[in-house]
């Protein structure tokens, strides 16, 4: 590809070989070797504990390893001396909200600090900041504290401070997670601006898949190996496979078909995925319909495979997920579960003000027995807080709203005993084993003392956790924590279910099962599932979603009918292949197409009319000589629908 | 909550239920936390074990002698200054050598004695003993000062008698006043008999604050206490059982210093019932923890907590007698130690272990106890009620 724009010849920045970390006998990062390009955004994707942070604060000389090579700039880094001497020349943000800035410091305050740490002349020092807070937007914040900064704000300040002595490469160790869609398409547009202007070099880390394709090149890594490196496009090809999407019916029945033959299917909303290993689109669809002989298909369509397919492809050919009867357990109390028509979770009307602050304001939905509701949104618009109002743990200010049966003003703790409960942050008892756990969970749930082995042994198979019960819940990786959360929040057979962002920081493969565990819980047990959520990717399992902004409902609607609405209103993505990249966003940003931003080496711009768009665009790089390699419409993705949604809000707000 | 008499002894039972399995819980926490544990054997163990074998008492002090005479009067009255109290650090030639000593702590008396000592003895002329005491500590300089004022002054009674004539048939016919004391509780006088007891009753009272604010900010600091709000349990079925559970850890710990340690190594006579005294502890630990979930409403973490214990504990031990005895603070302060819980577990502690008082006799400090601690361990339960309500 021709990268002669933005890429330099020269030798590497960053050149790992190699590399090994350990942590006593914890092996971290077990031989990986890459290296990064001038003027590159270079990714590491992979779940937690994969070993990005091992490597990527190797490479941000502040921690130091165990074998291999390292050079930075050229220069090999074997000591601390050698570390010191790149440091001024880079820039390191580590993971966590903020967690290098000072709360109790200012926006303009931190940033001072971190330029004196860095001998930034002040003359310098006036012009920078001024340039990236209003790049950042946070220029009307500037005497704000930090810790009153929202999660996307931390974020971009930390940017800005990791950026003011104008490094020539930038270490991000996941500037992104737990931060919303919106925030995160911010942050991206600023670091392809910055790198665009100042041709600086980026090593970024991220456990959203789905933004691979903001890097130039990146590796994807996996219990301390970098199982795969390249550009997007050359991983994908790979991994060959394809990936066929349909509609069946009776789903549960289908799916159960597929998974006997590919490990790789999964139930997304209405819709089946399977991704078949090795096939062309055309046999891998002969396959899948020869496995569904007899039952009722529709919509077939082979379609690109997406990058975590590919991923999840590479781990499976490199350790086998065991297959448990996990889908065949029942967890339902007695009996059969209720028919799907009851209504199990109302909201009205609801309200909640802290002093002078309404978190939620006149929020209503409604969720079935075995429907998977999500409740999308930024950070601090108010899911949480409409979440605590339902499961009775704080009284809404006004409005009204029925969990499991139970008026949720009046019977609180009615409603407690009723539903399960998984939380944001893992919330069980680490020093105890799972067996415990579960035990404890049982107990406080009112579960008979004659019935409590029986209980717990369901949700064990239900959740795959036999072989884990004796063991420390601390010593156990992200996904069976997760896991066993829901196993706690279901040991008593509740009929609704609260999930809010269960799955943060677990690997893909990891959430697919706790996925797959979700789908049969509502589909076959009928039980219904209220979940939060900032995976996209993950929204478009809901049944139905709601996207929340500053406390109110902005929109409410299944998946397809968001997207489908989308379209309707500000038309289709455009996915522009440009050569050279930088002058061509340039050009269409000159040209009036504002909303053009760049993914990697990609344009995507928003247009309603896709004929007209794609023959100014090709006149337009006609005349500025410009080669046009592809140009192809793209259905919005959920988090186009996220992003435009909320944007279209907040203008309406200052325009009102 | 009325109903039929069959449903409301189910709901009785589940919540006995809850609470037994939450105390279990706590238990089996308590039981992973290596460091805790080692923490909790040395505070009742060696701690108590270290606070009996150091004493308060003058042991062998260095006592160095300027002896400008040199004669056989002031070889007798030096040899006077013995073991066990004190230690003949030997002779320096000049005051000012003696001063040094002093000063640089080598040693804790200096005793002078003038020329011509013995000689103006003889004569029956007055004659002054320099002695020269380091009363920086100020009990041991106390004591110094008055055991060396006994030994010459027996020594110069001594030489008095002798030079009447008295001898030891005669003496009987000298008017003189005897004191003829009885030490009643602790015959010998034995620092490990009071010592090791404050101790205890101290290491009782940072562990009945610390150990219930440990357990409950514990569940904050991991945010395992958001798992138990969304459940059905009420903030009472949360906090009892931590309370409970560390009065149990604490019993267990007081069982096992008393007998292996006090008893065992110390020989404390334990006169009174020891049903009573756990019966005391228990009421003591169990409503003190009040102030630990008090601590653990105010904190965010683990640090935040122990250095609010500190800050409770500090007035708490001092305006308990066990460091400083009520005798010798001044009257505001002994008033405010009616306020320390401390104050009241220590008399019972006392009167049941040493002196084998009983109910009758300690009634008084139980109604105390039990007021000041009912206060507490309610306003610490309305805290917490407030904060996870």
């Amino acid at each position: 590809m021709g990268q002669a724009a933005m890429v330099g010849k020269d030798a590497p920045v960053v050149r790992v070989q190699d590399f090994v970390k350990r942590y006593r006998k914890q092996m971290a990062v077990d031989g990986a070797s890459l290296s990064i390009d001038r003027g590159e955004i270079y990714g590491l994707i992979g779940p937690d504990g994969a070993g990005k942070s091992s490597l990527m604060k190797a490479i941000a000389g502040v921690l130091s390893f165990d074998g291999g090579t390292l050079h930075i700039f050229g220069e090999k880094i074997d000591s601390e001396a050698a570390a010191e001497r790149v440091k001024g020349r880079l820039g390191f943000m580590p993971q966590g909200l903020g967690l290098n800035l000072y709360p109790e410091l200012s926006v303009e305050e931190n940033i001072d600090f971190f330029a004196e740490l860095r001998d930034v002349p002040p003359a310098e020092l006036a012009q920078r900041k001024h340039k990236l807070l209003a790049m950042t937007r946070l220029d009307n914040f500037r005497d704000r504290p930090m810790k009153q900064l929202s999660g996307g704000m931390k974020q971009k300040l930390g940017l800005v401070c990791t950026l003011i002595h104008e490094p020539e490469l930038i270490i991000l160790d996941e500037p992104t997670t737990g931060v919303d869609p919106v925030s995160r398409r911010d942050f991206w547009m600023i670091l392809t601006q910055l790198l665009r202007e100042r041709g600086v070099t980026a090593l970024v880390s991220t456990a959203y898949m789905d933004e691979a394709a903001r890097f130039h090149r990146l590796s994807l890594m996996f219990d301390g190996r970098v199982l795969i490196e390249g550009e997007p496009d050359t991983i994908l090809r790979e991994v060959p496979g394809a990936l066929v999407e349909l509609v069946a019916e009776p789903q549960v029945e289908a799916l159960l078909r597929l998974k006997t033959r590919f490990p790789q299917a999964e139930a997304v909303g209405p819709k089946l995925r399977v991704f078949v290993p090795g096939a062309t689109p055309q046999l891998a669809r002969a396959q899948v319909e020869a496995q569904l002989e007899g039952l009722m298909v529709s919509e077939m369509q082979a379609v690109a495979p997406e990058l975590e397919d590919a991923f999840i492809a590479l781990l499976q050919q490199r350790q086998p997920a065991g297959q448990d009867d996990a889908r065949q357990t029942q967890v339902w109390l007695d009996g059969d579960p209720p028919k799907g028509d009851g209504i199990a979770i109302a909201a009205r009307e609801l309200s909640r003000d802290f002093d002078h602050f309404r978190a939620v304001d006149r929020v209503s939905f409604e969720v079935r027995q075995g429907e998977i509701f999500g409740l999308l949104g930024a950070n601090g618009a108010g899911k949480t807080t409409a979440i605590k109002m339902l499961t009775g743990i704080l009284p809404p200010t006004g409005g009204a709203g029925t969990v499991a049966g139970a008026d949720m003003r009046r019977a609180g703790l009615a409603i407690k005993g009723r539903i399960g409960y998984v939380s944001q942050a893992f919330s069980l008892y680490q020093d105890m084993t799972v067996q415990e756990n579960l035990r404890l969970f049982a107990r406080i749930y009112g579960v008979p003392g004659s019935r409590l082995a029986e209980r717990i042994g369901r949700v064990v198979a239900l959740a795959g956790l036999s072989g884990v019960t004796a063991q420390l819940v601390s010593k156990l990786p992200m996904g069976i924590r997760q896991r066993l959360a829901l196993a706690c929040a279901l040991v008593h057979g509740p009929r609704v279910l609260f999930l809010d962002e269960p799955t943060s920081g677990v690997d893909p493969i990891g959430r697919r099962r706790f996925w797959e565990i979700l789908v049969h819980l509502a589909r076959i047990e009928q039980v219904a599932i209220l979940i939060t959520t900032h995976y996209m990717s993950e929204a478009e399992h809901c049944d139905h979603l709601a996207l929340m902004h500053a406390g109110r409902i902005i929109a409410d609607d299944t998946p397809a009918a968001l997207k489908a609405a989308l379209q309707q209103e500000a038309g289709q993505v455009l996915d522009i292949g440009a050569e050279p990249v930088l002058p061509a966003l340039e050009a269409l940003e000159q040209a009036g197409f504002s909303d053009a931003a760049l993914f990697g080496e990609r344009i995507h711009l928003l247009a309603r009319d896709i004929t007209a768009a794609e023959a100014r665009i090709r006149t337009l790089f006609a005349e500025r000589g410009i080669q046009l390699r592809d140009i192809a419409p793209r259905t919005p993705t959920l988090e186009d629908v996220f992003v435009h949604r909320i944007l279209q809000q907040e203008q309406q707000e200052a325009s009102a | 909550m009325n109903g039929d008499p069959a449903e409301s002894r189910a709901r009785l039972y589940l919540w006995w239920s809850r609470l037994a399995a939450m105390t279990a819980k706590e238990l089996i926490q308590f039981g992973r936390d290596t460091l805790l544990l080692i923490a909790i054997a040395y505070l009742f163990i060696f701690d108590i074990y270290m606070a009996g074998s150091v004493s308060m008492q003058l042991n062998h002090a260095v006592v160095v002698v300027h002896d400008a005479d040199h004669s056989a009067a002031s070889r007798e009255l030096v040899y006077r200054f013995r073991p066990p109290y004190f230690k003949l650090g030997g002779e320096v030639l000049d005051n000012r050598e003696g001063q040094r000593l002093l000063d640089q702590g080598q040693a804790l008396v200096v005793l002078d004695i003038p020329p011509d000592f013995e000689h103006d003895i003889r004569k029956g002329k007055p004659v002054d003993v320099q002695v020269q005491v380091d009363a920086s500590n100020t009990v041991l300089g106390f004591l110094a000062a008055s055991y060396s004022a006994q030994i010459i002054g027996q020594y110069g009674f001594d030489q008095a008698l002798s030079r009447l004539g008295v001898t030891e048939r005669s003496i009987q016919n000298v008017p003189m006043i005897q004191s003829q004391h009885r030490v009643w509780y602790n015959p010998n006088q034995r620092d490990a008999w009071f010592m090791p007891i404050a101790e205890l009753l101290t290491v009782i009272t940072i562990m009945a604050i610390m150990l219930p604010a440990a357990a409950a900010v514990r569940e904050k600091e991991r945010g395992t206490i958001e798992q138990l709000l969304v459940s059905p349990l009420t903030p009472i079925q949360i906090l009892l059982p931590k309370v409970i559970a560390m009065t149990l850890v604490i019993l267990l710990g007081t069982a096992v210093s008393l007998f292996f340690v006090l008893y065992g190594m110390f020989d404390v006579p334990m006169k009174g019932s020891l049903v009573l005294f756990f019966a005391v502890t228990t009421l003591y630990t169990f409503t003190t923890a009040g102030l630990g979930l008090y601590i653990a409403t105010l904190s965010r973490n683990l640090a935040q907590a122990a250095l609010l214990a500190i800050l409770v504990l500090m007035p708490m031990i001092f305006l308990s007698g066990a460091w400083t005895p009520p005798e010798a603070m001044p009257a505001g302060m002994r008033t405010a130690m009616f306020l320390s819980p401390l104050y009241y577990f220590i008399e019972m502690g006392y009167g049941i272990l040493l002196k084998g008082a009983g109910l009758d006799v300690l009634w008084d400090s139980l109604q105390g106890l039990a007021l000041l601690g009912m206060v507490i361990f309610g306003f610490g339960v309305w805290r917490f009620k407030r904060q996870f309500g």
